[in-house]
């Protein structure tokens, strides 16, 4: 009886040994918790910009390209009457080279129908950008229930990560604000004499 | 009987850049006659109050779905006859499973070159 209260106290001793380590293992990797939890909605901003400006970039060139469709269009046209009034007054050869120079436009045509659809990159990119921010959600909502739970509290500045990632967040962040537009570069450059 | 030039074609994305791809690739296809609608409730709504003859629709789209919305779409005795051919990134056998149980009229995956537009269409309107 003696005997195995004895086991049952040094197991209790080791289970209770256990325990302090894994909390004490878990205080350390506090600060990192608090930083990467308060840094996950600006990553999954990031990733919303990106997905933004993909879709900007995306729809001017394909302004630009229905511009050189219609353009296009309107040149076909044009050869046609210009090609016909040539046969009528029997110019076969000049009218030969402006049906090749309309054989021509028709290429570029499928040309630029081609660019329009490899555009379509960019809602492929978009629906993995919309599924990288929700699984950044998810994650955070996961640090933040494990801060709940284990009673992590921010530490004044301790919670401030100094890491590679970090870095990289915070000059996005800077970025954001600091990025020139090039009217303001083109200023600068004015000023330094540049014309 | 081969695609009417004229028939008014229902295009149902929830992104402006695809809504704008398919509706350029029909266009130089020579079926100008188009409209487009954000997501499969919009897109319901939109085909309850006009005669359109043809509807291409993304599969993942907020609000409603594109297969939730073919569902609803073969469920109505006015549009149940109406050609749908999904455009989605869903490339899934699972996914294309569904959409022909669900009565789709063909399913082209995401990116797609205008020939594989044009070779689905004539399929449909064969």
């Amino acid at each position: 009886m003696e005997t195995q209260g004895r086991r049952l106290y040094e197991e209790l001793g080791t289970l209770a040994r256990f325990v302090d380590n894994a909390m004490h293992a878990i205080s350390t990797v506090t600060p990192q918790i608090m930083s990467s939890s308060t840094q996950l909605p600006t990553a999954a901003s990031h990733l919303s910009d990106l997905k933004k400006m993909t879709e900007d970039g995306t729809l001017e060139v394909m302004r630009l390209t229905e511009l050189l469709q219609d353009h296009h269009a309107s040149m076909a046209k044009e050869l046609s009457g210009v090609v016909d009034a040539l046969k009528a007054i029997d110019c076969a050869t000049l009218a030969g080279r402006l049906e090749h120079v309309r054989s021509i436009l028709a290429q570029d045509d499928k040309h630029l129908m081609e660019i329009m659809t490899a555009l379509s990159f960019q809602d492929l990119v978009a629906q993995r950008v919309k599924k990288l921010v929700a699984i950044l959600d998810e994650v955070q909502t996961k640090l933040v229930e494990l801060v709940v739970v284990f009673g992590l509290q921010r530490n004044g500045h301790e919670a401030v990560g100094t890491g590679i990632a970090d870095q990289m967040l915070k000059q996005l962040e800077e970025s954001k604000t600091t990025a020139m537009k090039q009217q303001v570069a083109d200023d600068l450059l004015a000023q330094f004499g540049f014309k | 009987m081969p695609a009417d030039p004229n028939m008014k074609i229902l295009v149902v994305d929830d992104m402006v850049t695809m809504r704008k791809i398919v509706k350029n690739i029909l266009k130089q296809l020579g079926f100008a006659n188009t409209d487009e609608a954000e997501n499969g409730e919009e897109g319901l709504q939109k085909l309850r109050g006009g005669s359109y003859n043809f509807v291409v629709s993304d599969w993942n789209m907020p609000v409603m779905t594109g297969i939730e919305m073919l569902r609803a779409i073969r469920a109505d005795e006015k549009l149940k006859s109406i050609p749908v051919l999904m455009v989605t990134a869903e490339a899934q056998q699972s996914n294309l499973i569904e959409a022909v149980q669900a009565g789709v009229s063909n399913y082209i995956v995401k990116p797609f070159t205008a020939e594989t537009m044009q070779e689905k269409i004539g399929k449909i309107f064969k």
